[in-house]
């Protein structure tokens, strides 16, 4: 099985997508429409957004069938309701919802207040420090994107930055985590603004509305964040263990790519510890990241185990090309990947294989066992 | 594949680290160095990035490979691996940042814990552009690197001021170390062959320094 597939999946590139696809049937369930075979334009198929209203309009959510769902794209107007159900921020139960919710933003404006707004004398060095560290990564987090070098959004970034890391002192603030807010930021703000991202002023934005949409990042970055605390810690013990998983990983499913990364010397932390560190934000264009994140928030708990899957699926895009590349010319390919002109059809394909790799490996155990 | 082979054609490949504290330029100063590209809006360095370059000295090719690390404390952990086997650092600061310069005394700790005696150390004080900003003096640092025993230069990758001084200095120095020690031990460094390349390749922990034996790999 592990042969055929090798050979299989050999020349990975966008025309064998179909052929990778149907052979998710081999083992487990793909979520509903996963046979389908459009690429990127599933998100707005008129089926699907019925679908998605159905799903969402029900008094209690059925959060599995939301998943099923979101896992393949959710269409941008629904997005922020979608992802703050699946993160678990907004209460399946629609009666409740209101209410919890205003109940959260507030607590996070307390939070502000008694923590964020206060003179400097009244924080330990720690939190001096802390504060400073957030200060220095705020303009420059999502350099690219112009939108993120307004004031305002910066300011917004701090805020939840610093509430984020103080109330999670185990890891604190941790470079990288500034670019985790940048999906909720502008998903949250697109349900407050039209159009095209370039053209989004914050100016425009009341001070309560800014305040709720900062309450709402700040919470869907705390239940993003509360699985995979120890990829934030000291030494960074998660992230180590997940990047040793992806070398595993492909070392089953690309024997040649691996043996020639060992005999280049080198290691895989070397480039999938930022991978793993921010989730591949700085690997992808900006425009393709909420995209990817649906699928993120679908896995819900499972997220830590399936990055492996993804960032394997992200890595072989490029099988051949690695195995033509010394060591240095390795290390700076790696960390300087030719995605800026990606769309959806290209990011469709890296999650496509990541499932089918998931199903396959998964139930085979055997598969990942050295 | 041409300039891949032309890249290659080395004498010596000293690996070099970039350190030092959040936000004081290691970034810039690699690429204006690998580069000659300097950008206002970079993004922060997560875990370690590479870059290499080859200069000239002498009649030989120095190739530097060089790691250039993040700055938080979070990540000396991870970032404290690479020094492994480092001939040369820049530990950078930032002129206008006093407390950057206070903290160059735990990186140089930080340093000589993971690396060999012999490495060859420049204290970088960047921004030298920000003059009405300047909060370290040239006399302090140079105090400070006296007693230490460090190379010291200000820079600005904004103004590609001293940039290539720098790291051609800490470059030309290892290699001064490098022959030094082949004629202690009687070899001619003018003579190595191509096989006895320094190599510091990320598997071959040997540096330059510990190949002639001063310490055990």
């Amino acid at each position: 099985m592990q042969e055929e597939f090798q050979s299989k999946s050999k020349p990975i590139s966008i025309a064998n997508a179909n052929k990778l696809k149907v052979s998710t049937s081999l083992g487990g369930s793909p979520p509903e429409e996963f046979h389908k075979s459009t690429m990127g334009a599933r998100a707005t198929d008129s089926a699907r957004i019925m679908k998605f209203t159905k799903v969402l309009s029900g008094t209690v959510v059925i959060l599995d069938k939301l998943r099923e769902l979101a896992w393949s794209g959710v269409p941008d107007n629904m997005r922020p309701k979608v992802w703050r159900l699946l993160l678990g921020y907004a209460p399946p139960n629609s009666d409740r919802r209101e209410g919890v919710l205003r109940r959260k933003r507030l607590e996070y404006l307390d939070c502000i207040s008694q923590y964020y707004d206060i003179p400097d004398t009244e924080r330990s060095d720690d939190e001096v420090n802390m504060l400073h560290q957030i200060g220095i990564d705020c303009p420059r987090t999502v350099p690219d994107v112009p939108f993120f070098q307004q004031q305002q959004v910066q300011k917004s970034l701090e805020r939840i930055l610093y509430a984020w890391a103080i109330r999670h002192p185990a890891s604190g603030y941790v470079q990288g985590i500034n670019d985790l807010v940048t999906p909720f930021l502008v998903v949250f703000l697109s349900e407050h603004f039209e159009g095209d991202i370039d053209n989004w002023s914050m100016s425009d934005l009341s001070s309560d509305i800014i305040s709720n949409i900062e309450a709402d990042c700040y919470w869907c970055l705390s239940k993003l964040l509360d699985g995979m605390q120890d990829h934030y810690t000291f030494a960074q013990p998660g992230i180590q263990r997940l990047v040793f998983k992806l070398k595993e990983l492909v070392r089953r499913i690309d024997e040649p790519v691996s043996r020639h990364i060992e005999d280049q010397g080198l290691e895989f932390l070397q480039f999938a510890f930022r991978w793993f560190n921010c989730l591949l934000i700085r690997e992808i264009p900006f425009h393709l990241i909420t995209r990817l994140w649906d699928t993120y928030l679908a896995e819900g708990d499972a997220l830590p185990d399936f990055l492996v899957y993804i960032f394997a699926s992200f890595l072989l895009t490029w099988s051949d090309k690695l195995q033509k590349l010394h060591f240095q010319e390795l290390v700076m390919f790696l960390q300087h990947l030719p995605t800026e002109n990606w769309t959806h059809r290209e990011l469709e394909m890296v999650l496509s294989r990541a499932f089918m790799w998931h199903t396959m490996f998964n139930n085979s155990p055997s598969h990942l066992a050295s | 594949m041409g300039a891949y082979r032309a890249d290659e054609d080395y004498d010596y490949l000293f690996k070099v680290v970039l350190i030092g504290d959040s936000g004081v330029g290691k970034s810039n100063l690699l690429s204006r160095f690998t580069k000659n590209e300097f950008s206002l809006e970079s993004k922060s360095t997560i875990g370690v990035e590479f870059a290499t370059r080859s200069i000239r000295v002498d009649d030989k090719v120095l190739k530097a490979q060089i790691w250039d690390t993040a700055g938080q404390e979070r990540y000396r952990a991870i970032t404290s691996a690479y020094y492994r086997g480092a001939v040369g650092a820049l530990l950078v600061y930032d002129v206008t940042r006093h407390v950057t310069f206070e903290n160059v005394e735990r990186w140089l700790k930080e340093l000589r814990d993971h690396t060999d005696a012999n490495i060859v150390v420049m204290l970088v004080g960047n921004k030298a552009d920000l003059r009405h900003l300047r909060a370290v003096s040239t006399e302090e640092t140079t105090n400070f690197a006296e007693r230490e025993k460090t190379f010291f230069m200000e820079t600005s990758a904004l103004e590609s001021l001293n940039v290539e001084s720098a790291f051609t200095e800490v470059l030309t120095q290892i290699y001064h170390v490098v022959s030094k020690k082949a004629l202690e031990i009687g070899d001619d460094p003018a003579a190595l062959p191509k096989g006895q390349t320094i190599n510091v390749g990320s598997r071959d922990d040997a540096s330059a320094v510990k190949k002639d034996g001063c310490c055990s790999a």
